[in-house]
């Protein structure tokens, strides 16, 4: 794993150094992602390695929890650089929503009264006295 | 609330959990009270219909764990783009989390032809956009913090007189909340909501940053022409903003509108005076044929000297040499002549 983030690194910033971008829309115009980026005052060479490696990583993370390499390509090329960095380093502990009704039997009364109070909504069956 | 969840695993089972969730519950009457929906409650702003519901917003009940897809799908659905849940599984869904991440919702709404927006997380933005016939997708968590379970529905009006929210939510195609539990539940999801539209609308309520973020994001997947139309639709309503301009006039570019392009280009230009602006001007102009103006803007970009300069020398001296050749035509026999 090292090794290949060696690698990877190695390669971009290889790419890095000869174009100057990692992905421009087109041949020679500023695009407007890194427009955005330099007015919210972050733009170099770095950051984009960085956010490279993180793209690389996620895909990683991605499959290990079960998505398709092929959706997997595509997930990551829809998110931008700022959200690819957001996403390495909470990947595992952001909110996945899904569930209606997960492991809530150690709370279970704790929950039914905040069900009645209608300070949660966990159980179908209860009604908030409010 | 955070404080609970560092104490509860540490404590041995048995009656010291009892008691310490007897104290949770107490600190949880005390703390707990909907501070936003009292304040609505108590003076809703004038221009606020007391009742609204989206009833046209198409219903699709959700599989197991799948609230993401089916939510987004029924978001999508309302703003015209037909998407069926079991495509957008693969878009967003993450077996090993058995749920689907934020980010990836809003990507998700992106990768399908919607503008995907963050709306702030008030509750009388979320039911502004519901007055403006914008249903709402937003995470809550139904539970408490100690046991998370969370959840994506999709508002879709509310009554004030009643003192509810209307969502689709889950199995239920019309669900009615208690909007003081609903502010609770969303709260704790920490009040994400967003909302997908056509390019080209805007939210009522998104802030400026907000707008220009989600346009940013939506110009790296979208056809150019979509592009376009978005970032026109939101520079009337923020003619100031720079980042807009120049994606309006990079939009229009992808999209083979080079004369378009140059335009935008010179107004964000003469109106920020930044060396992007002027630079991305340069190169249009060079590629229309028109090098004594491009040079023009080529100096600009490069006297402008921002994070750009390199890439303005390296295109002015591309724009001098091209002129020099015109102004040389053919080298080999008119050498002698000079």
């Amino acid at each position: 794993m090292k090794r290949l983030k060696r690698i990877i690194a190695m390669v971009l910033v290889a790419s890095v150094a000869s174009t100057g971008f990692l992905q421009t829309a087109q041949a020679t115009l500023i695009g407007t992602e890194q427009v955005a980026r330099a007015a919210s005052g972050a733009s170099d060479d770095r950051a984009r390695i960085d956010e490279a490696l993180a793209r690389a990583d996620i895909r990683d993370q991605l499959q290990a929890l079960g998505v398709d390499p092929r959706h997997a390509a595509d997930r990551i090329a829809a998110l931008t650089d700022e959200e690819v960095a957001r996403l390495a380093e909470a990947l595992d502990s952001a909110p996945a929503g899904g569930s209606l009704i997960g492991a809530v039997v150690f709370v279970f009364v704790l929950l039914l009264i905040t069900d009645i109070l209608g300070l949660t909504k966990v159980f179908p069956f209860t009604r908030s006295v409010r | 609330m955070r404080a609970v969840s560092r104490l509860v695993p540490r404590r041995p089972p048995g009656l010291a959990r009892a008691l310490l969730l007897g104290l949770a519950f107490a600190s949880l009457l005390l703390a707990g009270c909907a501070t936003q929906t009292r304040g609505l409650l108590a003076s809703p702003p004038a221009d606020l219909p007391p009742r609204i519901e989206l009833a046209h917003t198409p219903f699709v009940e959700q599989a197991d764990f799948q609230c993401g897809p089916a939510s987004l799908s029924m978001a999508l659905g309302a703003a015209g783009f037909d998407t069926r849940p079991e495509d957008l599984i693969g878009r967003v869904f993450l077996p090993g989390r058995q749920g689907s991440l934020q980010i990836e919702m809003m990507a998700a709404a992106r990768a399908e032809g919607a503008v995907a927006v963050r709306i702030p997380g008030r509750l009388d933005a979320l039911l502004r956009e519901l007055a403006a016939g914008h249903p709402v997708v937003i995470l809550q968590n139904l539970s408490l913090a100690i046991s998370p379970v969370w959840h994506y529905a999709v508002a879709i009006g509310y009554d004030l007189g009643r003192r509810e929210l209307v969502l689709r939510s889950g199995p239920n195609r019309r669900e009615t909340m208690a909007l003081s539990t609903f502010e609770h539940t969303w709260a704790r999801g920490g009040h994400w909501a967003f909302v997908a539209l056509p390019p080209g609308r805007l939210p009522a309520t998104a802030t400026e940053n907000a707008v220009v973020e989600a346009l940013v994001a939506f110009e790296r997947g979208a056809r150019p022409e979509a592009a376009r139309r978005a970032y026109a639709g939101a520079l009337e309503r923020w003619p100031g903003s720079h980042v807009l301009a120049i994606g309006l006039g990079n939009a229009a570019y992808a999209a083979g509108d080079r004369a378009a392009a140059a335009d935008a280009f010179r107004a964000a230009a003469q109106r920020h005076g930044d060396g992007a602006a002027w630079h991305n001007l340069a190169v249009v102009l060079r590629e229309m044929g028109d090098l004594g103006q491009a040079e023009h803007a080529a100096r600009q970009a490069v006297a402008a000297d921002g994070p750009w300069g390199a890439q303005a020398r390296e295109e002015l001296d591309r724009i001098r040499s091209l002129r020099e050749r015109e102004t040389t035509p053919r080298r080999g026999g008119g050498a002698g002549a000079r």
